[in-house]
């Protein structure tokens, strides 16, 4: 039984993103892997060292240059890889994407795959479950705890207003995990050294069908309803402004006020 | 052109959830009335559920009834809104855009053999399909997205649509639960608070809130500051409980507290809709951070543009001034 983690290439979150048609302007981005996805490897990996699972593979779909997030998976520690080729264009549609990487899971032996709960670009949050529900894997979304009790696997949810379900699945099982479930490691350089012996396995995606599929229409900023105004000046001077303000605003007193 | 659209309602201790009546106000709207709108509740034994009916203010309401249903389960819910669907006719299928909605959409939409549209604030018929507004780059950018062919699956942001009043279902009907508890992949153990660590963010009249922008837990003792002048507390985004500068219990959003004090000061947070779900009931708010396009500036009353680490202290020395 392996564990897997699903991984998504990612615009780097401090670009200066530009709409551009549909979608935002790709011509001068860089790339990395997804910030909930590192969680996800970091899970797989700690399952395989906790014995519960003999090899770490990490999956991908995405164009030629996002075998980069698998060689980051790799130096991490995962055993091996498989990429998936496709246009990035190709990745709008979460189901096309979802269907390859089950695909690609159903002959993994897997026993948990991870998954990020969402992806920062695109932000479906449905990739994992859409696998899941392909498969007809067990599913558990917002993770942010992990136990193995007698073959089953014990996960905290993290549900609204602070409180966590405890949630028993069978295996196999797909857990979207939420950011802060673990501390994910970073590369050492013996790691990034033995990356690079580490087999990658490369499948050539057909391209995705005419007909149902998410279609990307428009991009946009949010429209501001109220727009806040914004205090011009130096630092000092917008907070100078701003204190009569946030009095009559908010109608509160402060601690140095004199009473 | 309008179709009938099933939601999926969810209780609460002492009822319904909030999240099914913007559920039942958005699918009203796409159905083009109440008539047109079927709610599906999962329930172990019907008869206890019946008073719902009086507060489920849909066309229809489906009881999808058996002991599998005991306790909510991601596998159990999406066997009762797809045995619901076909029920109902129903041609678009409406979840709540949260840890409900995140493990049932996409189980559904994976037997229908479709994406879901998530983090939907809009939504509207296509001849064949739907075509929804949705949330992109954590809150960045709002995108439009085309989801053909139907039946059709949406999770709906909370807040994107008003609460309905509650008021009587027009009908309702019982349907044996096409799965038992022996069917299921998944167990509910237990529901538990996280605990909030002894401090009460919800009952703040002030809350000065630490975002990722700072840089690293080394500059949250401008926010304390802050915090104590104003006679505050501290609380968090997301982005800065999970790297560990404050404790989860501080955090605001949609997976934490909820505050609504007189006085909310956002300190180098971007804001994403998750944090924006968290602290929107705020009376005033501020917001410091050096992104002018940062959604934040949308939810607040007064911004400053600049380096969070040079105006809130700033801000503090202002105040202590001013006093």
């Amino acid at each position: 039984m392996n564990a897997v983690a699903l991984v998504k290439q990612v615009p780097d979150r401090n670009s200066a993103f530009r709409p551009a048609g549909n979608w935002i302007d790709e011509s001068s981005l860089g790339y990395g892997i997804n910030d909930y996805d590192r969680y996800a490897v970091e899970a797989a990996l700690a399952l395989k060292e906790a014995g519960h699972a003999a090899e770490t593979v990490a999956v991908t779909a995405g164009p030629a240059d996002a075998g980069q997030v698998l060689r980051s998976c790799l130096a991490m520690g995962a055993d091996r890889g498989v990429h998936l080729i496709t246009d990035r264009a190709h990745l709008a549609d979460p189901f096309f994407v979802a269907r390859a990487l089950a695909d690609a899971v159903s002959g993994l032996d897997a026993g948990v795959v991870f998954a990020g709960l969402l992806a920062e670009d695109s932000g479906h949050g449905q990739v994992g479950g859409l696998v899941a529900g392909l498969l007809g894997y067990s599913f558990a979304s917002a993770a942010t705890g992990l136990h193995f009790r007698n073959g089953r696997l014990e996960v905290h949810r993290e549900l609204e207003g602070g409180r966590i379900a405890v949630v028993e699945l069978r295996l196999p099982a797909v857990v979207a995990v939420q950011t802060g479930i673990n501390t994910p490691r970073y590369a050492s350089l013996r790691g990034i050294m033995a990356s690079r012996r580490k087999p990658v396995e490369r499948v050539e995606l057909a391209a995705p069908p005419d007909g149902p599929g998410l279609r990307r229409l428009t991009l946009g900023r949010p429209e501001r309803g109220a727009s806040a105004e914004i205090l011009p000046g130096s630092p000092q001077e917008a907070a100078a402004a701003l204190v009569p303000r946030m009095r009559a605003g908010a109608g509160v007193s402060f601690p140095g006020d004199a009473s | 052109m309008s179709r009938r659209v099933l939601v999926l309602a969810e209780r609460s201790e002492n009822g319904v959830a909030d999240a099914s009546y913007e559920l039942l106000e958005a699918a009203s709207r796409l159905a083009g009335g109440q008539d047109g709108v079927s709610a599906v509740l999962p329930v172990a034994d019907a008869s206890e559920a019946e008073g719902l009916r009086e507060v489920l203010p849909a066309g229809e309401l489906l009881l999808v009834e058996g002991p599998a249903h005991a306790s909510p389960t991601a596998d159990g819910t999406a066997a009762a809104v797809l045995h619901a669907r076909e029920a109902s006719g129903a041609e678009c299928i409406l979840l709540p855009h949260d840890p409900v909605g995140w493990d049932v959409a996409p189980l559904v939409a994976a037997r229908l053999g479709t994406a879901a549209a998530t983090a939907v604030s809009a939504l509207s018929w296509r001849e064949d399909g739907i075509a929804a507004k949705r949330s992109a780059f954590l809150g960045k950018f709002v995108q439009e997205v085309e989801a053909p062919g139907l039946p059709a699956v949406a999770t709906v942001e909370r807040g994107a649509f008003p609460a309905r009043e509650p008021g009587p279902a027009l009908s309702v009907r019982i349907l044996p639960s096409p799965v038992g508890p022996g069917d299921l992949r998944s167990r509910l153990v237990e529901v538990r608070d996280a605990g909030s660590g002894g401090v009460d963010l919800t009952a703040a009249e002030v809350v000065v809130a630490a975002g990722r922008g700072l840089g690293g837990p080394e500059n949250l003792d401008i926010v304390h500051e802050l915090a104590a002048a104003l006679g505050g507390v501290v609380g968090a985004s997301r982005a800065v409980t999970d790297a560990g500068w404050l404790p989860h219990e501080l955090q605001i959003g949609s997976s934490g507290a909820t505050v609504s004090p007189k006085l909310y000061v956002a300190c180098a947070i971007s804001g994403a809709i998750q944090h924006l779900v968290g602290m929107r009931g705020s009376r005033f708010v501020v917001a410091i951070n050096k992104d002018p396009d940062a959604p934040i500036f949308g939810a607040a009353d007064v911004g400053i543009v600049g380096d969070a680490l040079e105006v809130i202290p700033a801000v503090t020395e202002a105040v202590r001034r001013s006093g």
